[in-house]
């Protein structure tokens, strides 16, 4: 009696848990802590020129146009950030690490391919009254910038946080140094010292990339083709970015909020100064949030798939959930915490840090909301890690489509409603992404473990 | 390979990995019952594992053969597109008493059967439930912290898909296959378990003719494999506990097994031990009949004139190469035999595709113990051309049922030298007093003991004890172990079955 062979091991697929649940990069998320360094950046050159590029209006022009790049080249690289990011995690789960420099050359060729015929356009159409130093800067800045995000990303993505941070304060110094020394220039020069400083920045990067993954090739763009990178990634990252600015977009072109800077440049003198304020407030929040998510949480999430995989029991698979929702939980907490008391320490100190700095006391109620607001977008950044975490892409697609969308609606209204509700239309758009971001986060966690075993592709 | 397809026949054969793939002892016996009913038309439906895991086709295919359809239950079979879903709590209360109802040995599992497979024929438990609902989740996460002793979930996961992934490549043959008069499996596991879907679905009577005993083969095959995943570690295992895997294997066959006695009309063994064995793993002992193996004595009687008249130093293994036959033991068999003995030698007469691993562990021991001039693998051999030329069938089996070729050999005047399984004991020696005054057509001895094995060799090929077991070996056979007898009641079985309907 022949019967039937046993293959069963074949059928136990005790290694598809692995191609599943490939080593998460998570990205992008990190791009948005080196944005408000940049913001920063800006501000500091601004403020050491004050009284030395005359006249003033130049000063608010170069922070006005780098603004508009800095934006614009998140919201264009942000099709790529997130997408990209899984796409290089998933070749270095496969080892397939030749793969990754080659794509990585490719997406920086499409990056200024993109950026430099947008950056050329807009060059040509949008400020007639510029020379051509002005818009020549302009395109170079616009494709250096762009190219340093995918940069960041990348090394983000590696979790090479410490080179970012090397390379990021060299790069600065560097700009403030040689905006300074280019400051008689006026804002030519300004714009040149920061090109300078981006530059360096991302040349530090492309090296450090260039040597930490050799490759026998030099270009190739398979990271284009069909399916290989998952199309809802790339739309959670150019949502995300749009999210982000789409409020600032809107009172810079209101009629009644904002006015021209700079050719198309526009400007929201009651609506920017609070709201890139209250972005310093969230570097705090930022430090407790990578903390708390790379180790952690990083460390629980290891262990429950280790439990998964190497034949734990249940009781251990699920008390490995437990702490992992536990640490998610309390990082998102702490986040609170830490911004609940920046928050607090803003509405103390406002007023007389107003005082100080010599503006006026007509955006303190802003500057209130921003900093709420502020803080909330750094606990949806912590929600979005999760779900990263968990492969959960379709929810973070929405979280971050509604998020844009409710941004642009709120904030649409928040203008028609009058000066009392500005701000109100970026606070309320996050407090909502937010509350839904944690029921979601929640009720996917109480299933995870049945999500993991019965639902796996 | 073109199947015949036909849109109805009298009988479905119900084959698990024999006709007409395998060569063997069932699947020769299903091609001779086939042949034997001219007046029947048959379909065959074969279950195998995987397709990659068969060859071609090692039958000519009767006329009567009117329909034939493989199906692999792991393998071809994919799951259907992932698709979270609750499920409905209603249904699975039924399976958790059908389960609860294999975990009792003693109690009938036709009604709580009977409501599964019709949640299975309306589709309200589908592939996707088992797979993807929640419900699903609950019951397999429930039933791994009330009963699985091994730490492992992943494993007990997996073994429990496993274990169900053919349930519904079988609902599927049962959903489609050809309308047929009645149902005849060869042995119960998931032949048997198809058989049983089939009566459900249909009302149609099922016969179930078991050679071997299923369970007890499968008991056999799960001690020996090494995949089964024991992840105790030294402080949770008692060595005096199989492995959980393991037992949950085996308390599956056995629930399909038990699931298939009970449904079947008419269940026939091939000797009076395996029908106990039935009735004790389920069989209603009023169902239970006993037909043995008869072989065909015309094929074998011209063979004795064509024999020298003292017998040949040749001893000869015919049947599959694989672990069940115990190949090993025939070999080290030989080297005792040939040092005592010099002129003689080992032959194996059978295919080696079956574990081709096996079939090397063999050729392996063969060259290590210096037998590679006196012991020949010959491969698959025409029975009547071996049995002319050798002295002695051997059978080193650890596990057999009513082996043919011993009755073969006797009809062509060939004793045997057996181990002590099956009906080997039975067949040489005679079972009630009027077979046993036959005489003794050979001998037999323990499993696995070569040493034992060579001394009744050597006993046997001498002239003065082979003469007279060569003459009870003929007697025995002539008188109850022929193709006329064995078809004649066969043919009743039918008759029955098929006047139900």
């Amino acid at each position: 009696m022949a019967g039937i062979g046993f293959e069963i091991r074949k059928i136990l697929r005790r290694d598809s848990y692995l191609s599943m649940f490939s080593a998460y990069a998570y990205a992008g998320i990190i791009g948005s802590g080196p944005w408000v360094l940049s913001i920063l950046g800006v501000l500091v050159i601004g403020m050491m020129s004050l009284g030395m590029v005359i006249p003033h209006i130049l000063i608010t022009q170069f922070q006005v146009t780098v603004t508009h790049l800095i934006a614009m080249s998140l919201i264009l690289t942000g099709f790529l950030q997130l997408g990209f990011t899984r796409y290089i995690a998933d070749r270095l789960f496969e080892k397939k690490t030749d793969a990754i420099l080659p794509n990585f050359i490719g997406a920086i060729f499409i990056t200024t391919l993109l950026a430099g015929i947008l950056g050329l356009l807009l060059s040509f159409i949008a400020f007639p009254r510029q020379n051509a130093i002005y818009r020549i800067l302009l395109i170079a800045n616009f494709v250096v910038l762009c190219n340093m995000w995918i940069a960041t990303i990348f090394l983000s993505g590696m979790k090479n946080y410490k080179a970012i941070l090397i390379l990021y304060t060299a790069g600065y110094t560097i700009a403030v140094l040689a905006a300074l020394l280019l400051r008689k220039f006026g804002l030519n020069g300004l714009l040149l010292g920061i090109l300078l400083g981006h530059f360096t920045l991302f040349s530090g990067m492309l090296l450090l990339i260039l040597r930490s993954y050799p490759s026998n090739r030099f270009i190739e763009f398979d990271f284009l083709r069909k399916n290989r990178m998952f199309l809802s990634l790339i739309w959670t990252g150019f949502f995300f970015n749009l999210g982000i600015w789409i409020d600032k977009y809107i009172f810079w072109y209101a009629p009644s909020t904002g006015q021209s800077v700079i050719g198309i440049f526009h400007a929201s003198l009651i609506y920017d100064l609070p709201i890139f304020l209250a972005y310093l407030s969230i570097i705090p929040g930022m430090a407790v949030f990578l903390v708390r998510m790379e180790t952690d949480f990083v460390e629980y999430y290891q262990k429950f798939y280790d439990a998964v995989r190497d034949g734990g029991t249940l009781d251990r698979i699920e008390e490995m959930r437990d702490e992992m929702v536990g640490t998610a939980r309390q990082g998102i907490f702490e986040i609170i915490k830490i911004q609940a008391m920046a928050v607090l320490l803003v509405f103390v100190a406002a007023p007389a840090l107003l005082r100080l700095a010599g503006i006026s006391q007509y955006y303190i109620s802003l500057l209130y909301v921003d900093v709420v607001a502020a803080g909330l977008q750094v606990v949806f950044l912590g929600i979005m890690n999760v779900l990263f975490y968990l492969d959960k892409r379709i929810i973070a697609l929405v979280l971050t489509g509604s998020f844009a969308g409710l941004n642009l609606l709120l904030s649409l209204l928040s203008i028609r409603l009058g000066a009392n509700w500005y701000g109100y239309g970026f606070a309320v758009a996050l407090l909502v992404t937010v509350v839904v971001g944690l029921y979601w986060l929640d009720r996917k966690m109480a299933i995870l473990e049945y999500e993991t075993f019965m639902l796996q592709k | 390979m073109n199947f015949p397809r036909a849109g109805q026949a009298d009988i479905a054969l119900l084959l698990e990995g024999t006709f007409p793939y395998v060569r063997g002892g069932v699947s020769s016996w299903i091609f001779q019952m086939i042949n034997a009913y001219p007046e029947y038309q048959f379909a065959v439906v074969f279950l195998g594992s995987r397709p990659q895991d068969y060859g071609d086709i090692k039958y000519i295919f009767p006329d009567n053969l009117v329909h034939v359809e493989a199906h692999y239950l792991h393998g071809a079979h994919t799951a259907p597109l992932v698709q979270a879903q609750y499920g409905d709590a209603a249904s699975l209360e039924h399976i958790a008493t059908l389960h609860q109802i294999f975990r009792n040995p003693n109690s009938d599992t036709r009604c709580a059967f009977a409501h599964s497979a019709h949640l299975l024929k309306t589709g309200e438990i589908d592939e996707k439930f088992f797979l993807y609902s929640r419900q699903a989740w609950q019951f397999i996460t429930q039933n791994y912290r009330k009963y699985c002793t091994d730490p492992s979930f992943i494993d007990y996961f997996w073994t429990i898909r496993a274990m169900h992934e053919p349930i519904w490549v079988m609902a599927d043959i049962a959903a489609n296959l050809i309308p047929v008069r009645a149902f005849h499996t060869v042995s119960t596991g998931y032949a048997g378990f198809l058989g049983t879907l089939l009566k459900d679905r249909t009302g149609k009577p099922m016969i179930l003719s078991e050679h071997g005993i299923y369970t007890k083969e499968r008991r056999i095959d799960l001690y020996q494999s090494a995949w089964i995943r024991d992840n105790r570690n030294v402080f949770e295992k008692d060595p005096t506990e199989v492995s959980y895997f393991r037992e949950l294997w085996m308390r599956f066959y056995t629930s399909l097994g038990r699931l298939c006695y009970q449904h079947a009309d008419i269940i026939t063994a091939l000797y009076e031990a395996n029908r106990q064995r039935q009735i004790t793993d389920g069989a209603p002992a009023e169902r239970t009949r006993i037909i043995p193996n008869g072989i065909d004595l015309a094929r074998f009687q011209p063979v004795r004139a064509r024999r020298p008249d003292l017998p040949p130093p040749i001893l000869c293994l015919i049947g599959r190469i694989v672990s069940i036959k115990d190949v090993k033991t025939f070999i080290r068999t030989m080297r005792t035999v040939v040092n005592r003995m010099p002129e003689a030698e080992g032959w194996i007469a059978g295919p080696e595709d079956e574990d081709p691993g096996y079939a090397e562990e063999c050729h392996n021991l063969v060259a290590s113990l210096g037998l590679t001039e006196k012991v020949k693998f010959l491969g698959f051999q025409k029975v009547e051309v071996i049995l002319e030329q050798i002295g002695l069938v051997v059978l080193s089996s650890i596990s057999e049922a009513l082996p043919l070729v011993l009755l073969e050999g006797f009809a062509a005047g060939v004793p045997a030298l057996t181990t002590d399984v099956g009906s080997c004991r039975q067949l040489i020696y005679g079972l009630e007093p009027e077979d046993r005054a036959l005489g003794e057509a050979g001998a037999v001895v323990r499993i696995a003991d070569p040493q034992a094995m060579a001394a009744a060799a050597i006993e046997l090929l001498r002239p003065e004890n082979w003469l007279p077991a060569r003459d009870a070996a003929i007697a025995r056979v002539e008188r109850y172990y022929t193709q006329t007898i064995m078809f004649h009641e066969f043919k009743q079985v039918y008759e029955e079955a098929l006047k139900v309907t």
